[in-house]
């Protein structure tokens, strides 16, 4: 009990005499001012990272292939040790593995019953990058820019090249899935929606942005720098992760199931054809 | 021509790149071989589903089956019953009709018997009263004589040298 009672004492007095150093001895000073500094998470200016001494690219490109590089990795690993150890009576793992698909799969089927299949696999490779991509800004992966300071990777879809790709991708998906339903009539169905890839991209890229942005406000200044990231960090990221994935993999499939849903026109000649 | 917010065609396209690996690869090592697995498992339960319906039905039919067979083993116990009952009455019937016709013969028999035994002992009784009567007057006839061995006998009582 007294050993107890001493190690809290010293453990609080060496938290606190950290805390009052690193706040009294303060830092050499700052490379840039706080505009800078959201001005270039927002546009990348100067903060460019070398892609392989080919490009000078956006540090979330360089975070995508990240992240991408780690989904594959231990989709293999469960490929590998897990998915042949599957049993009829699922354990903890393979029930998380089972809802992660069944959740996208069935997303796809809820909302497009008459065509899911390709939409099942966009909804849980989109679902699971958008996810994973933005927790992985909680890791805080460090990088070397071209001009030599080190940053932490940020989300890939904090990235406006990220966010258009990813929203012009299911713009299009939209449109296979239009062209697959009804053909030219589907195109027009698609069309009809001219804002959905802007508003998609520009939905990522803002929610993602705005996490980045408080997130660096916050570490801009030391004296927000405690506690406050907890909250700041961890439940604002966790909270858009699972906000961002389900906003637009709901929007895609809900978009997607309207455009392909075969016209009425057809089913009544459909009908008519069978009654013949 | 500058695009705002730092925006690269470049770029996009290499996060397409980047995506087109990531969701191919997602699909083969993952999505695929889970979503088999649980189709595989679906059918697996469907088919024990469909195996138990089935048993169930057989069941059903089972229990049909013996309930007709019991329903009608109770009516065919029920006609037996109703047709032993008939017989047994028919039976009584006719053995009662023996034992009276019996008991007729019976009657009829001791009746015949019974005259002939009357007609018997009348006769016999009228020889005995013939022989009575004819024994009495044959007495009546021979008188004070009496029977010679009567006479023999007295006389050998009477010690007659004659005798």
């Amino acid at each position: 009990m007294k050993n107890k009672k001493v190690f809290i004492i010293v453990w609080l007095a060496v938290v606190v005499l950290l805390g009052v150093l690193s706040v009294v001895v303060g830092s050499p000073g700052r490379a840039e001012t706080v505009q800078e500094t959201m001005r270039d998470a927002v546009l990348h200016e100067t903060g460019q990272i070398s892609l392989f001494g080919l490009k000078d690219v956006n540090p979330g490109l360089i975070s995508a292939f990240t992240v991408t590089g780690i989904l594959l990795v231990l989709a293999a690993l469960i490929r590998i040790f897990a998915i042949p150890r599957f049993k009829m009576v699922p354990g903890r793992f393979q029930m998380l593995v089972e809802q992660a698909v069944g959740l996208f799969d069935n997303l796809a089927k809820n909302n497009s019953p008459w065509r899911h299949k390709f939409l099942g696999v966009y909804l849980f490779a989109a679902g699971a990058y958008i996810f994973v991509g933005t927790v992985f800004e909680l890791f805080g992966v460090q990088a070397v820019t071209t001009a030599g300071h080190s940053i932490t990777l940020p989300a890939p879809l904090s990235d406006v090249n990220g966010a258009i790709c990813i929203g012009c991708l299911s713009y299009l998906v939209i449109l296979s899935g239009g062209i697959a339903g009804n053909g030219v009539g589907g195109i027009g169905k698609t069309l009809k929606e001219f804002s959905l890839p802007i508003s998609m991209s520009f939905r990522l890229f803002g929610a993602l942005l705005s996490g980045l942005l408080v997130t660096e406000l916050v570490y801009y200044y030391i004296h927000l720098s405690f506690v406050l990231p907890v909250a700041v960090g961890v439940m604002f990221t966790l909270l858009h992760a699972l906000i961002q994935t389900y906003v637009l993999t709901m929007l895609t499939a809900l978009y997607y199931g309207e455009v392909s849903e075969p016209s009425h026109k057809e089913k009544k000649a459909k009908k008519a054809k069978s009654a013949a | 021509m500058n695009i705002p917010l730092n925006i690269d065609w470049q770029q996009i396209l290499l996060h397409l790149f980047n995506f087109a690996i990531l969701a191919g690869g997602l699909y083969l090592l993952l999505f695929k071989p889970v979503k088999a697995f649980m189709e595989k498992r679906e059918s697996y339960y469907k088919n024990i589903d469909a195996e138990a319906q089935k048993k169930l039905q057989d069941a059903e039919g089972l229990k049909d089956s013996y309930a007709r067979r019991m329903q009608e083993a109770d009516e065919e116990i029920a006609a037996r019953k109703a047709q032993a009952q008939q017989e047994m009455e028919r039976a009584r019937e006719a053995s009662l009709q023996s034992a009276r016709d019996e008991a007729a013969q019976i009657l009829d028999k001791a009746r015949t018997a019974s005259a002939q035994e009357h007609d018997r002992m009348l006769r016999d009784t009228q020889k005995e009263l013939v022989e009575i009567a004819t024994a009495a007057a044959e007495k009546v006839l021979k008188g004070g004589q009496g029977d010679p061995y009567e006479q023999f006998l007295t006389a050998a009582k009477r010690g007659e040298p004659n005798a």
